[in-house]
């Protein structure tokens, strides 16, 4: 899969709009890579490689920035983004079930996608709602006292 | 100001500089501060924390390697403190850290190895998880094996202080952090260019040279250091000897050239020397054994033979043809790989014995035009600077026509750092995106043969807002008014559109070049293989003189040679005007002294070139060819008319390590060795003569070639009878040939050659360095020429105009081609295409295509071309790539299957005979 992907080409010109904005500035690699984000909703390599041509920047500097950083994501992820808490609380109340149960029916793994890239599921240690626990945050909206077959008709009908 | 401050350090007390850390104090006092991050050719890390040292007043352990110096510290280095805290970070890194010394390559050679050993470290006390990395051996040169790893970042830091291009960085965090390559792919797949300066700094077994597995510990291994004998860079290397076998290659870290680096041919590309095409025993064709004629253009069969009878042979060929044909009617080719003693001695042959100054080797080829332009406009044609003060003290460099980071690598990656990290200009002058353009400030991308329009362009737009150096020109030069009056001629309108580079491009460029002084310029084969090659030369010469940049560090005109010893083999008088050290042949005083000296009579007329004598042996006029450690077939220009001359030729010897592709077409086969088999020395690029150590006996039956060439020339000597009417008389002081060793020849070059009187053996022994003219022993050597006075008093302007290339696309050719080297091969690739590593990364010849003219082509998916030109064709495998400028195609000539030579032309400069190999007329087909 990764290796089609590698292939995959990509729309260079809200890229390019971005380095554009910060031709002048030095040391932007992080604000840059953040933007980019926000376009093509993970790092593609091959947009990666772009940035390190054009701003002369060595791609293993990049590399080494975009792995550092729990906030960039360098695998393709789906449009709907499922955060599960398992920090103590939600992990009493049953956090797994909730992951193990949007594994089997959205065919989405922990730390991976489901096949047509609509879910990517990540587990996270508390979100600070203890009081809500177990919690799921889906992009950005905060799902409290959650039950799992609910949750996944709730995602189901998302777009 | 007080630049010193008093510290002590276990008790004893030491004057450190200020700016200095700790470690660096101690190092320089000799006190042992163990370390593994720490590397002294790298900037300091702090991240191993094993240099830790108690600092009174301090509240806790500091690291020395990071620690400055300030007056009145007291240190301490081993208290129980310290060793306790060292033990700690042992004991962790080793509890992730596999204890497979008994069979691991590094053993002997590990700091943390050896420093578990000095603090008793068995790994025992912390148990935690470890890492199970697979072991990447997916590239022909490096082993990388992460669980070995300490995270040292020594490799990381070479890359991006070494090399430049900072291949290998640290990839996520904490205990999942590891080193990794590029956009974390395999090494081959990231920008490195394999150089092996991480191999080199890596403390443990982690990276490691792959040739070298299972071949020996570093402590069974017998080390000699020499001089490479690839390019004319000079960088120092130790060959890792076992059982009379090239092992593994180390750098010298107080080399003056290269401080313990080398590219990867240099490190990487010696194994040829082991390749099973070498020439072991003498060969000769049948019929030469049987006292018979050749017949027609084959030569028959080989015979593997005895050396007395193949040099009986030789002798008696060449003293026939001499004396039957005059001694011009011998051609001798001398070798630019070969040492400085083996190349006077071939002069030595040609002019005493045969007396013929048909001498010439490869330098023709390469930097006729520089040597014959230099000598001209300053009176010596060699490169004016050293590397290290062009290197570490030029404002801006000028580089046109030198791929450098490929062709001469280690001066490229100086080049390199001097951007990075004290940002020199960097102006790029090529009709190829090379690599360097990726660190410059300005690439000017001209249309190939258009140099010196381009030249008179940028000094036109310099005099225009007054940038020259009025005091420089007034004081040191003459002609300048008739320069000016040419370079009037060039405005940026005129030049852009001959030279096809945007006017504001020109205009920043020269303001950059008038406004950043001192500035260097550097050139190779793009400036000097032109019909105008000498020409261009001298635009280089106005420019530097313009500037002013001429006897002062940081600039000079600075051409890099190719071959590891073609500045000596040109100091060695292996040119057909010059005696050693430029003593013109046609000059009767010269002529006197050489007489005197080698008790024969002198020619006084110039010999023939490398570039006249092969085409004269098909004319006739070349009867017999002494070729040592030289490939025509490859290397020269319109391989199929260099065949047929070859055949022709009467009586061909040719002296090498391999069965080369000029091989078919010789007579005799002399099998020569190695720079590694032998003792003597090579000249570099900076005329820096430095010390080649014999390291290895020779293999086979094959002999030093300056043995050889003692044994033909006592043959001929003994032989030499009065019916040819060159009498020889043996008594003169150097008539002779009866040298011992090397150093006895050098003793010679001392008496005659005055640039090289004081390079002793000696010194050189001691480990001294030093670059010509050394005027006598205690002479330290001449690191800068023209400082103060120009060689031939005023440097002389020289007033040019552009002159378009002899051969230039038309309807039917209508491509330009341009040809060169990459950076994995070297010239007509008899080494490195016989070097296991260089071979499997870059395996065949690929023909370099613009994208827009791919398209043109039709070479959608399909990848293979046809090139053509009026001499000849070639089928590679295309390269689309915008490293080309539409209308042009690149190839190399590395490759017999297709090698660039079959297709470029024999166009000559007029004053240097080198050919235009950068501009012929081709056209591009897709193969079916």
């Amino acid at each position: 899969m990764s290796e089609t992907l590698e292939e995959q080409t990509f729309d260079l010109i809200p890229l390019l709009a971005i380095l554009e904005e910060y031709k002048n500035q030095k040391g932007a690699i992080i604000p840059i890579l953040q933007r980019t984000q926000e376009i093509y909703g993970y790092l593609p390599k091959p947009v990666l490689k772009e940035i390190s041509k054009r701003l002369r920047i060595p791609i293993s500097r990049i590399q080494g920035v975009a792995t550092f950083y729990a906030q960039f994501h360098l695998k393709r992820r789906g449009r709907h983004l499922i955060r599960v808490c398992d920090g103590t609380a939600c992990h009493v109340k049953g956090a797994m079930k909730t992951v193990d149960v949007i594994h089997e029916q959205l065919q989405t793994p922990p730390n991976g996608s489901s096949p047509d890239y609509k879910y990517s599921l990540e587990i996270v240690y508390c979100l600070g709602s203890c009081g809500l626990a177990p919690v799921v945050v889906v992009d950005d909206k905060v799902y409290g006292q959650t039950e799992p077959d609910k949750l996944v008709r709730q995602l189901k009908r998302l777009e | 100001m007080i630049d010193k401050a008093t510290i002590t350090i276990d008790g004893q007390k030491i004057q450190a500089r200020y700016g200095q850390t700790i470690l660096q104090a101690a190092r320089e006092h000799g006190i042992h501060i163990p370390v593994l991050c720490d590397h002294p050719a790298l900037p300091p890390e702090g991240a191993c924390r094993i240099c830790l040292v108690e600092i009174e007043r301090q509240r806790t352990l500091q690291p020395a390697c990071t620690f400055p110096v300030s007056e009145g510290l007291v240190i301490h280095t081993h208290s129980p403190k310290v060793i306790e805290a060292r033990k700690f970070s042992l004991e962790l890194l080793i509890s992730d850290h596999p204890l497979d010394c008994m069979t691991c390559e590094a053993t002997g050679n590990c700091l943390l190895q050896d420093l578990a050993y000095e603090y008793g470290v068995t790994g025992d006390r912390y148990q935690g998880e470890k890492h199970h990395y697979p072991i990447d051996t997916s590239n022909p040169f490096i082993v990388v094996d992460r669980n070995k790893c300490i995270l040292c970042r020594r490799c990381v830091r070479a890359c991006a202080y070494i090399n430049g291009v900072e291949a290998i960085s640290v990839f996520y965090r904490g205990f999942n952090a590891y080193i990794g390559f590029g956009a974390d792919s395999t090494m081959q797949d990231s920008p490195c260019e394999f150089c092996g300066s991480c191999v080199e700094v890596c403390p443990t077994g982690a990276l490691w040279p792959k040739m070298a597995i299972g071949k020996g510990r570093p402590y069974q291994l017998k080390s000699v250091q020499t001089v490479c004998t690839y390019c004319g860079v000079g960088c120092q290397i130790e060959l890792q000897v076992r059982n009379n076998r090239i092992v593994n290659v180390t750098g010298v870290e107080n080399a003056p050239v290269n401080q313990g680096f080398t590219c990867v041919k240099g490190r990487f590309g010696n194994d040829f020397v082991h390749h099973e095409d070498r020439l072991l025993k003498p060969r000769l064709r049948k019929y030469l054994l049987e006292g018979g004629k050749r017949e027609g253009k084959g030569r028959g069969e080989w015979v593997e033979v005895d050396w007395d009878t193949a040099l009986d042979i030789v002798a008696r060929k060449l003293l026939e043809t001499r004396d039957k044909f005059g001694s011009d009617s011998v051609g001798l080719l001398t070798s630019a790989k070969c040492t400085n003693e083996e190349n006077y001695l071939m002069n030595k042959l040609a002019r005493q014995i045969i007396g013929t100054n048909n001498i010439d080797h490869c330098a023709r080829l390469c930097h006729s035009s520089t040597v014959a332009g230099l000598a001209i406009s300053f009176g010596s044609g060699a490169m004016s600077n050293s590397i290290e003060d062009v290197t570490q003290q030029a404002k801006a460099f000028f580089v046109i026509g030198s791929n450098t980071t490929e062709q001469h690598p280690v001066i490229g990656m100086k080049i390199r750092q001097a951007v990075k990290q004290r940002d020199a200009i960097l102006i790029v002058a090529d009709p190829r995106q090379i690599p360097l353009v990726d660190f410059a400030t300005l690439h000017l991308q001209h249309k190939p043969g258009t140099d010196i329009a381009l030249l008179n362009g940028l000094m036109h737009i310099i005099l225009k807002n007054g940038w020259e150096d009025k005091a420089f020109i007034e004081e040191r030069t003459e002609g300048f008014e008739e320069f000016k009056a040419v370079v009037e001629q060039y405005p940026p309108e005129r030049v852009s559109e001959i030279t096809g580079v945007p006017q504001e491009l020109l205009l920043e460029a020269a303001q950059l070049m008038g406004q950043n002084k001192p500035m260097a310029v550097i050139w190779a084969m793009g400036i000097t293989q032109h019909t105008t090659g000498v020409y261009n030369v001298f635009s280089l010469a106005n420019l530097q003189m313009l500037l002013g940049n001429m006897g002062i560090p940081g600039g000079g005109v600075n051409p890099l040679r190719g071959q590891n010893n073609v500045q000596g083999a040109c100091d060695m008088g292996g040119l057909p005007n010059v005696y050693p050290a430029y003593q013109p042949v046609t000059s009767e005083e010269a002529a006197h002294k050489f007489a005197q000296a080698w008790g024969a009579p002198m020619s006084t007329k110039i010999g023939m070139t490398v570039t006249e004598m092969i085409p004269a042996a098909k004319e006739g006029k070349i009867k017999a060819l002494y070729i040592m450690a030289e490939d025509p077939m490859m290397s020269d220009p319109d391989t199929n008319h260099v065949r047929e001359c070859l055949e022709a030729c009467e009586f061909v010897v040719l002296q090498d390590i391999f069965y080369t592709e000029t091989a078919p077409y010789a007579d005799v086969l002399l099998p020569g060795v190695s720079f590694a088999e032998k003792t003597g020395t090579f000249t570099n690029t900076e005329r820096r003569i430095q010390l080649v150590r014999q390291a290895l006996q020779p293999l086979g039956e094959a002999q030093p070639d300056w043995q050889i060439l003692c044994e033909v020339a006592n043959r001929l000597l003994a032989t030499s009878s009065s019916t040819s009417g060159r009498t020889i008389d043996l008594q003169a002081p150097y008539a002779r040939w009866d040298y011992r060793h090397p150093k006895d020849i050098m003793d010679e070059i001392n008496a005659l050659a005055p640039s090289y009187a004081g390079v002793r053996y000696e010194r050189l022994e001691r480990g001294e360095t030093f670059q010509w003219p050394v005027k006598d022993e205690h002479h330290p050597g001449t690191p800068i020429l023209h400082v103060g006075k120009f060689a031939r008093g005023l440097g002389k302007f020289a007033a040019v105009d552009h002159i378009p290339p002899a051969e230039l696309p038309d309807t039917e050719y209508p491509m330009v081609l341009s040809t060169g080297r990459v950076l994995y091969h070297w010239h007509g690739g008899e080494l490195s295409r016989r070097a296991q590593g260089l071979l499997e990364i870059y395996p065949k010849p690929l023909v370099e295509i613009n994208p827009e003219d791919a398209q043109r082509l039709g070479l959608n998916g399909h990848r293979r071309v046809r090139v053509t030109s009026r001499r000849g064709s070639i089928e590679a495998e295309a390269w689309i790539t915008d490293r080309v400028l539409p209308g042009m195609v690149y190839a190399n000539f590395h490759f017999p299957e297709a090698s660039a030579n079959v297709l470029t032309h024999a166009a000559l400069d007029p004053i240097a005979k080198i050919p235009e190999y950068k501009v012929c007329a081709v056209k591009v087909e897709a193969v079916e």
